[in-house]
């Protein structure tokens, strides 16, 4: 293995999915946490395999969601993800559906959209880059375009090339992505993407009050300095923590995602808020607060994502399905009215 | 705050003045809204600059125009290279002029000005324009560094002063300060 001249192994500086490390990556704490995790990545490999032996189908059960919120192994994530989400099923329903969209008339202005963002989509990856062999920039440029033409009230919306990307770069196939995008922007979440943006609005403020509920000393921070929400929190959603979060943690988030629905996200923010409240209460003004809502994403709390998923279950409380929904509805109405 | 079309170069602009550096090829489309700091010196005194840059895509300006209302001063950018960015300044303005504060700093850059063979639109179009509304306007290039550390000194300048407001210094004029510390990008500007 080639090495440079500080020692470190050159193919280190890559994670196994492709991003370049940054110049201030810790690797000391990250082989720490590592060595710990393998362990636990072990054991969930062989707990998997038994539970998906000699079929390809998982029924929901408490067993289920138990061992997804565990995390799900590399080698299963892709089928884990086609079949919970019902990617799968809708696949196998409409053959050949993705390469006729491909093959269909486009619309010029979405094409020149998703243009725009191909070179910037992962520059730190080196599987997107020109020089890559296969360049998943071809693949990120099809799954796009054929969403775009799928679904037409959505289009292209900038973040879905992120979260393109990284479904492109865990099922290493077009059409399994463009499946997986069409379950999570058609159905997990709420209408986050479209040109309205209406359910991305809705849900930073349902996070609001959600924070008003379990961690109200912050909540009446930001209102005392006047900090909206959409601030500090817009990439969170849009981007499903995506360049805000380690790329593994982000992984395991989804595999909930998949599973469990969009509730996910709040319980990864509020747990981020929760956990940091006393640091965030430091701010003493406006650029500080946006500062402290920017840091409480790095660090070793979010690297250990085996711990980080258990806090997310554990840390926010009771989050039912139903405060959501009651949630989202008074504060539709409430986004709705301010036009 | 940073404002105007996708692509652009915004993020590229902010980048090259805070780490005076243009790699290319290596940013992602900013998707939302984020910030940077840096700390200035202007005429001996400390600012601290959060400068908040956008997603340009048209879905996210309701989203990040409820914002405007909090920044003392926006940057609006149009690329050189593209005519459709320049033809949206307008809606741009006025859609600052609705949301932002009356009194906002605001400055009109035509960016990308290093690729002059792809340049499509002249600089005394950006300067009719920019004169049409009032507005201070330069030529940058966030490649070359072409006036990236003037458009944001001069609007540090003219935030430390009105944050000062000290009675007996003459009033800072942006304007003019602009006409006088602005670079042209071709070599034989008179």
């Amino acid at each position: 293995m080639a090495r440079r001249e500080d020692g470190r192994d050159w193919a280190y500086r890559v994670d196994p999915y492709g991003f370049e490390r940054p110049e201030d990556f810790d690797y000391a704490s990250y082989e720490a946490f590592f060595s710990r995790y393998l362990v636990v990545l072990t054991r969930r490999a062989i707990k998997w395999s038994k539970l998906l032996k000699g079929n390809n189908s998982i029924q929901k059960s408490l067993k289920v969601k138990r061992y997804i919120r565990k995390g799900i192994p590399n080698e299963h994530r892709a089928l884990v993800w086609m079949i919970v989400s019902g990617a799968q099923t809708n696949m196998e329903q409409n053959p050949g559906y993705y390469h006729r969209l491909l093959e269909g008339e486009k619309n010029a202005k979405l094409l020149e959209a998703i243009k725009t963002d191909m070179n910037r989509t992962f520059p730190d990856n080196v599987k997107f880059r020109k020089t890559a062999d296969p360049c998943l920039q071809h693949a990120l440029y099809n799954v796009l375009v054929a969403y775009g033409h799928h679904n037409k009230a959505v289009g292209y919306c900038q973040g879905m090339n992120f979260i393109a990307g990284y479904l492109i770069l865990i099922t290493k196939n077009e059409e399994e992505s463009f499946w997986l995008l069409d379950a999570l922007i058609g159905r997990i979440l709420p209408d986050y993407y479209s040109p309205a943006m209406l359910g991305l609005k809705t849900d930073q403020e349902v996070l609001g009050e959600l924070v008003k509920m379990k961690v109200p000393a912050v909540a009446e921070l930001m209102e005392r300095h006047g900090v909206m929400w959409t601030l500090v929190v817009s990439r969170w959603f849009i981007c499903l923590f995506i360049d805000i979060l380690p790329v593994e943690t982000v992984l395991r988030i989804w595999d909930c995602l998949f599973y469990e629905g969009s509730k996910i996200i709040f319980r990864v923010a509020l747990t981020l808020i929760k956990q940091n409240q006393a640091f965030i209460l430091e701010a003493t003004n406006f650029p500080d607060i946006c500062d402290k809502f920017k840091q409480i994403t790095k660090g070793t709390f979010v690297t250990e994502c085996h711990s980080f998923m258990q806090k997310i279950f554990a840390d926010p409380g009771s989050l039912s399905m139903a405060t959501i929904n009651k949630l989202r509805e008074t504060c539709r109405e409430k986004v709705l009215s301010q036009g | 705050m940073l404002v105007g079309d996708s692509g652009v170069g915004k993020t590229c602009l902010l980048v090259r003045f805070k780490d005076g550096a243009f790699l290319a090829g290596s940013f992602i489309s900013t998707v939302g809204i984020d910030f940077r700091n840096k700390v200035l010196t202007v005429d001996g005194v400390k600012v601290k600059l959060q400068i908040w840059d956008t997603a340009g895509q048209e879905r996210f300006r309701s989203v990040t125009h409820a914002y405007y209302r909090d920044a003392h001063a926006l940057l609006l950018l149009y690329d050189v290279t593209n005519k459709a960015s320049f033809d949206n300044i307008q809606a741009w303005l006025t859609e600052i002029h609705e949301y932002a504060q009356q009194d906002v700093v605001l400055m009109l850059l035509g960016n990308k000005v290093d690729s002059a063979q792809d340049r499509v639109v002249k600089r005394e179009d950006g300067e009719k324009l920019a004169k049409e509304y009032g507005v201070p306007f330069m030529e940058t290039s966030a490649k070359s560094g072409l006036n990236v550390e003037l458009a944001f000194t001069a609007i540090a300048k003219e935030l430390k002063h009105r944050s000062m407001k000290l009675p007996n210094e003459p009033k800072f004029k942006l304007h003019d300060y602009v006409k006088k510390e602005v670079r042209g990008s071709g070599c034989c500007r008179s």
